[in-house]
């Protein structure tokens, strides 16, 4: 696995250092679509020269980092490429050996007698799988969504780093660290808040707490990870406050998040809403659209509570989708792991649609944009049907994959070839 | 009789000659002006904006007619009426009804015409920069002893004047090439007399001293035209600007009316809208400002046999109010922050984060690192 791993990471930096170089990364540091107002790199700039000059750099709505990512970038504004580039290889590293050690902790073998005979099939062999771990990892590195975010030196791909991290330490099972890495990544986009409860179930699944609300021990868990969570969540806090010695920094980092002063177009929903939205109705507005980010993991957990590790790849896909300023470097996150799921592939119904719909959507991505701004022979609407579509697309993705997840787990219990009482073929109807 | 005509003659002449003829010679410097200026300028084009046209020839022709020669008046018209195909009256320009006065007369000298009346040609007139091949006609080369009047006439808004149909001057634009007139020693006094809707804004900007600004119509109101005229077929003049031509009509070389009767030419009752000015930034009391000081090129001529010295500084007669205005002598050293320019910055710090915050971040990561990995890592470091 190392000497594959290796010649992708080779190929994948090669590819990233070319187009560092290149005239594009000018051109691609510029899109919309790479970069938003959280993540943008010219504004790291732009803080960190603030800063030179004395000033805080969240003084002007131009910087919007957390503390500790101004410390990073203080010490590697001149190796920034390098940065990036080693949290993409880093990250798609540690993607492989959570999948690998996910994959080494199944005990299938154990569980093929629990099934009807007939759904062998459905269960994946050694063989199989054997490869998916470097699939995810041509999965992150190759993906040009990625790319693009790489070479835009967008920092969204620390923040993927990150979660990876929070993930990787999940699977091993290492309660502090898993809660560390979250609040990390909380801490630098208020969103993965959400992958607290797939977290806290795959834990207590790991050391056999069951999941039930009148245990004690259930409760006790979540106290200690929620203690650890928070604990390590406020001295993050209060460290990036002895950074600049001031406060300035909340309402310039989670205030923006939180109720989306610019509406900089993106490839998220929330832009062209706000820009036509009356002011007396934007507070409500805004906490609709944020609560849709956090609601669906109630549901989802409470469906998937004995798959946790699906339930993660559900929730990233609802926060890259619905959170307040997406780019498409979230949105590589999540399709990354989209080959650990390719068994159920039989059971996905509109992967062609998805496909097509989303090549075509990245595609007139820049040229709608063209044709709006430069040339002003569209306006925002165009652009925004195909936000619209895009994020569509996206969500029949996710949901399809959902849908074929259930449904497997539904064969698996009830046999692949389902018969009616009378013995003739029934089909699965989802209602 | 002839005896009794000289001898009072000699008298008058030995009791004027009483006063001391270095007082009198600060009669002389009193308005502190020695030679006037005129821009009049009209921005909008099209035959049914005949009155603006109107309105600029009508103040052309009273500040010609008191005294101001065409070499020291800068008249820009945006569009030629006199020869416009719809005019029944060719080579006219109307400013009453019932054709009594034509304004356009038989020597107009027009300076800038048509496409050249341009904000950029404007504001290049009066802070001088020009290219080096325009000729004197289209230049204002006044100095620090000219008064200028300034007349602008046209549509208007809050803040902005139009020109030409396709651009616009701010307030702030004016406010600031004034300034740049004042740096540059371009003027003694100015004048300046806005006829378009809500003209008061324009001279909201100002920051200069000696600008004395009148204006039609306040800021929400929209100035009037007067009458028109059925045969020509448009409104022939604005209120504002009839009036004020009626008003100057009654003035001559030699008379004596101060800017406090200008500004009541032309109240709510005629005029519909409520003219305004602005006097904060003028040193002198308008008062003791002659109409003529600016619409007229009036030379004070007396003759003497004496010989004057004009070494000593000549003391300038106080008006009756004296010691309520101070008299800022502004002197060009002072427009010019050289001190500032001689320091050098200070050479910019980086900056660094604090010492505490790295040894709490490092101290933590060590702290969950070896939490992870076990304390029995750190006996390999001690």
């Amino acid at each position: 696995m190392a000497a594959p791993l290796t010649l992708l990471l080779l190929v994948a930096v090669t590819v990233r250092a070319a187009l560092f170089r290149s005239s594009l990364s000018e051109l691609i540091s510029e899109r919309v679509e790479v970069v938003s107002p959280l993540t943008a790199w010219k504004r790291v700039i732009e803080g960190l020269a603030l800063l030179d000059l004395g000033v805080s750099p969240y003084s002007g709505d131009v910087f919007h980092e957390t503390p500790l990512t101004i410390y990073l970038f203080h010490f590697l504004v001149d190796y920034a490429e390098v940065t990036f580039m080693v949290s993409v290889a880093g990250s798609s590293v540690v993607v492989t050996y959570l999948i690998l050690f996910q994959f080494r902790k199944q005990k299938f073998a154990l569980e093929a007698d629990r099934y009807p005979l007939d759904c062998l099939e459905l269960i994946r062999s050694p063989k199989e799988m054997y490869y998916i771990p470097l699939k995810v990892a041509m999965f992150y590195l190759l993906n040009p969504f990625t790319i693009l975010s790489c070479v835009a030196k967008s920092t969204c791909g620390l923040n993927n780093a990150i979660i990876a991290l929070f993930i990787l330490s999940t699977i091993k099972g290492n309660v502090l660290l898993s809660a560390i890495f979250l609040s990390l990544a909380t801490y630098q986009s208020i969103y993965p808040l959400t992958l607290c409860a797939p977290a806290l179930l795959y834990l207590m699944q790991r050391q056999y707490i069951p999941v039930n609300f009148r245990r004690a021990s259930f409760w006790w868990f979540i106290v200690q990870y929620a203690f650890m969570y928070l604990g390590s969540l406020f001295v993050i806090i209060c460290l990036s406050f002895f950074l600049l010695g001031s406060w300035d920094y909340l309402p310039s980092v989670y205030g923006f998040i939180l109720s989306v002063p610019d509406l900089t177009p993106n490839i998220g929903l929330f832009w062209y809403f706000f820009a036509e939205m009356f002011e007396h109705f934007r507070l409500f507005f805004l906490c609709v659209f944020q609560i849709n980010v956090f609601f669906y993991t109630i549901p989802l957990s409470i469906k998937l509570k004995e798959h946790p590790v699906f339930l993660i790849f559900m929730q990233l896909a609802v926060i890259s989708i619905f959170k307040s300023y997406p780019t498409v470097g979230d949105i590589s996150l999540y399709m990354a792991f989209l080959p650990v799921w390719s068994h159920l592939h039989r059971f996905l119904r509109n992967i062609f649609l998805v496909s097509c719909v989303l090549l075509a959507c990245s595609a007139l991505f820049p040229v709608l944009w063209h044709l709006w701004i430069y040339a002003g022979s569209a306006n925002s609407n165009f652009y925004y049907a195909i936000t619209l579509l895009f994020n569509v697309a996206q969500i029949l993705l996710v949901s399809d994959y959902f849908y074929a997840f259930l449904r497997r787990e539904h064969h698996l219990t009830y046999g692949l070839y389902l018969k009616r009482k009378d013995g003739s073929e029934a089909t699965l109807v989802l209602k | 009789m002839k005896i009794h005509h000289f001898l009072s003659l000699f008298s008058t002449y030995f009791l004027v000659d009483g006063v001391n003829i270095e007082d009198r010679a600060g009669q002389f410097f009193s308005s502190g002006h020695t030679n006037n200026w005129a821009v009049l300028v009209c921005t909008s084009r099209f035959w049914f904006n005949y009155r603006h046209v109107a309105n600029t020839l009508s103040v052309y022709r009273s500040v010609k007619r008191l005294g101001i020669p065409d070499s020291h008046i800068v008249l820009m018209l945006a569009d030629d009426m006199a020869c416009n195909h719809r005019n029944p009256k060719p080579a006219t320009v109307f400013s009453h009804k019932n054709m009594e006065l034509n304004v356009y007369g038989d020597d107009v000298e027009v300076d800038y015409r048509g496409y050249e009346v341009t904000v950029e040609n404007f504001l290049r007139i009066l802070t001088g920069r020009l290219p080096p091949s325009t000729p004197r006609s289209k230049r204002l080369l006044s100095d620090d002893r000219s008064n200028i009047l300034i007349y602008l006439t046209g549509h208007g808004g809050n803040g902005f004047l139009k020109f030409q149909d396709s651009e616009e001057i701010s307030n702030v634009e004016l406010a600031d090439a004034f300034e740049q007139m004042w740096q540059k020693r371009r003027y003694n006094e100015l004048l300046f007399i806005i006829d378009t809707c809500q003209g008061a804004s324009m001279y909201e900007r100002f920051y200069s001293p000696n600008l004395m600004a009148l204006a039609s119509s306040q800021v929400g109101e929209d100035s009037l035209s007067h009458q028109p005229d059925l045969a020509i077929g448009v409104h022939l003049m604005d209120r504002y600007t009839f009036y004020l031509l009626e008003f100057l009509e009654d003035i001559h070389p030699a008379s004596k009316t101060n800017m406090n009767d200008l500004f009541k030419v032309c109240p709510k009752s005629q005029c519909v809208s409520t003219p305004g000015h602005r006097t904060d930034l003028f040193l002198r009391d308008p008062g003791s400002v002659l109409i003529t000081d600016f619409f007229g090129s009036v030379r004070k001529v007396e003759l003497t046999m004496e010989t004057i010295n004009l070494t000593d500084p000549i003391e300038q007669l106080e008006s009756a109010e004296s010691g309520e205005l101070q008299k800022e002598m502004h002197t060009y050293a002072d427009q010019l922050p050289v001190s500032e320019i001689i320091h050098q910055k200070p050479k910019q710090k980086d900056w660094h984060p604090p010492d505490g915050f790295i040894l709490g971040l490092w101290t933590l990561i060590l702290l969950v690192f070896f939490q992870t990995y076990g304390v029995k890592h750190l006996k390999h470091i001690f």
